[in-house]
């Protein structure tokens, strides 16, 4: 008979202890009670003597709602949403040529990415506002004959416009990336079972390869919507008034400088919280049919801590075991 | 209509220098199952490939029912066929794969929906009704809402058959149906393909199973390097070997 069967009965596991972890959380605690206490402290205005908050919560106050800062977040949402959307859609088109078999089409796609992200957004930026010099119009229509589709007035393009632009192309350098790291993750007896029942290069790419695609593409997507988000803030250079141009505005006149970047940082942070939670619902749809499990929920992360918590504690009622 | 469902003659393909076939002739009359054997390598599965165009043969001539594959031959010249027109022609040959190759976001009723819905233009009612009898057929009728990394290798596989059947097609090829599964799901696929052989299915199948091979099988053929060595009614080809190469194999595998 073994040791450990002569105890059988009444046996104790005893979990290995961690007194390191306790002391870092306790160091951690303390840090992090000593920046809360920064944020509540008040400090004497240089000028004045007088003692003012130290994150001059008052001015934010003042300004966290104001009109104008409502009216910079509403263009900075809106820039977000048309760059990223062409950004997209530009992307997927180049993920996809730049997968062709034709050189001719995946050369110029490859070119494309090696341009726009080869060179800065900032510069980017300011070329598409000052590119009306260089095509003053672009014209759409059958080359050696007078016919002509539609003509593209870029040196009428406004700040908003040129910084939709840039930002548009630069981003569908980065998407098309993405999307081909998510197309190439697909495996190639999909296109070949695809193949086998008749489909369609265009059909297998729309209903097998790219639902699956999907799954590695939304979490760095996820991620440059974020990146986007803040990157808007580059075309307050030529001009266009949104968070960041607004912010910049009236810290010009008021001298409040770090009060507005703390104004216009909780918003960033703010639609930036609302953006993750919405990729991670996106991804727990597009995980259908994954052998892992879905991710929880939230809640339904809190309600397993809670019962791991209750079973740590033996709260368990009578009769049920660890 | 053809008689013959499956004529090879002369057929030889390489991949840069590595021959994998050499003067492959094979003829698979309408009905009849048809296995392949031989060592890994031996160019069974590129061969079986070749036959709906997923891999294309370099030289000699190969014909599916009557038709050429890959090719058209007018005016005393053979115009490539465009992917439409390959495409066109596959979806009336279904294949069935060793890794099973189920879409891994679909429901199983999806992978069997998809093709006659997408390809064919079926309603997806009337798909999903005969979905619903071909999922049945290989006996995972109540299966069809889970998706497949819910299913065993078995399942899976069975259901690959009843997408590739979803496609009413004149000819089913198998590669190496059963070589990903345990041992134990391997009985489960088998009876599903001997339930198809007898219902007058055309099938041509790459296998390691020899006891299917010479119980359904009209015909055998035993390949190694891109040759075929011998051929014909299994009795006689699995039971008493004429070269040394397949002696050898069947010495193996038995």
């Amino acid at each position: 008979m073994s040791a450990l069967e002569e105890h059988a009965e009444n046996i104790e596991v005893v979990p290995v202890r961690h007194p390191g972890r306790i002391v870092a959380g306790v160091a951690m605690l303390v840090l992090f009670l000593m920046f809360l206490h920064t944020l509540i402290s008040r400090i004497p205005d240089p000028q004045t003597g007088a003692m003012i908050w130290r994150f001059r919560w008052n001015i934010i106050g003042q300004y966290l709602f104001s009109s104008l800062i409502f009216h910079g977040l509403l263009l900075t949402i809106e820039l977000t949403v048309a760059a990223m959307a062409a950004g997209i859609v530009l992307g997927v088109v180049i993920a996809v040529m730049r997968i062709s078999h034709s050189r001719l089409l995946s050369a110029p796609a490859a070119g494309y990415t090696w341009f726009f992200r080869g060179t800065p957004v900032y510069v980017q930026i300011l070329f598409w506002f000052a590119a009306g010099t260089l095509y003053p119009t672009l014209t759409l229509g059958v080359p050696f004959v007078h016919l002509t589709v539609f003509t593209f007035h870029l040196n009428h393009l406004t700040a908003v416009e040129a910084g939709i632009v840039a930002l548009s192309l630069n981003e569908g350098a980065y998407m098309a990336e993405i999307a081909r790291a998510g197309l190439i993750s697909v495996d190639e007896g999909q296109m070949e079972a695809a193949s086998s029942i008749g489909m369609k290069r265009v059909q297998t790419l729309r209903h097998v390869v790219l639902p699956q695609a999907m799954r590695v593409i939304i979490p760095p997507t996820g991620n440059e919507v974020i990146s986007m988000l803040k990157t808007t803030s580059l075309v307050s250079t030529i001009g266009v008034y949104e968070l960041a141009g607004v912010a910049n505005n009236i810290s010009a006149q008021n001298f409040e400088n770090v009060a507005l970047l703390e104004t216009i940082s909780i918003w960033y942070l703010a639609v930036t919280t609302v953006l993750s939670i919405g990729q991670f619902y996106l991804e727990r749809h597009f995980a259908k049919g994954s052998s892992r499990a879905t991710p929880e929920t939230p809640w339904q992360r809190l309600r397993s801590d809670v019962r791991g918590i209750r079973s740590k504690w033996r709260l368990l009622p009578t009769g049920m075991t660890r | 209509m053809s008689e013959v469902m499956v004529q090879s003659i002369g057929l030889a393909k390489s991949f840069g220098s590595n021959e994998v076939l050499r003067n492959i002739n094979m003829e698979v009359r309408r009905g009849e199952v048809t296995c392949l054997i031989g060592p890994s390598g031996s160019g069974k599965s590129t061969f079986l490939r070749c036959i709906n165009h997923l891999e294309k043969h370099d030289r000699g001539e190969l014909l599916v029912d009557g038709v050429m594959v890959g090719y058209d031959l007018r005016n005393g010249k053979l115009y490539e066929r465009t992917s439409s027109e390959i495409a066109e022609a596959r979806s009336n040959i279904g294949m069935v794969f060793q890794r099973f190759n189920l879409f891994p976001h679909l429901t199983a009723l999806s992978n069997v929906t998809i093709g006659p819905v997408k390809v064919r233009g079926m309603s997806s009612s009337d798909a999903k009704e005969r979905a619903t009898e071909l999922l049945r057929r290989v006996g995972l009728e109540e299966k069809a809402e889970a998706y497949p990394s819910q299913l065993s290798g078995g399942q899976q596989q069975r259901v690959a058959i009843a997408r590739a059947l979803a496609m009413d097609p004149k000819l089913m090829l198998f590669d190496e149906p059963t070589s990903a599964l345990d041992p134990e799901l391997v009985g489960e696929v088998l009876d599903v393909m001997k339930d198809l052989a007898k219902s007058g299915m055309t099938m041509i199948v790459v296998t390691h199973e020899m006891g299917f091979a010479r119980e359904v099988a009209d015909s055998v053929y035993f390949m190694d390097q891109g040759i075929i060595y011998e051929s014909g009614d299994p009795q006689e080809v699995l039971v008493n070997p004429q070269s040394d190469r397949l002696k050898s194999f069947l010495s193996k595998v038995l």
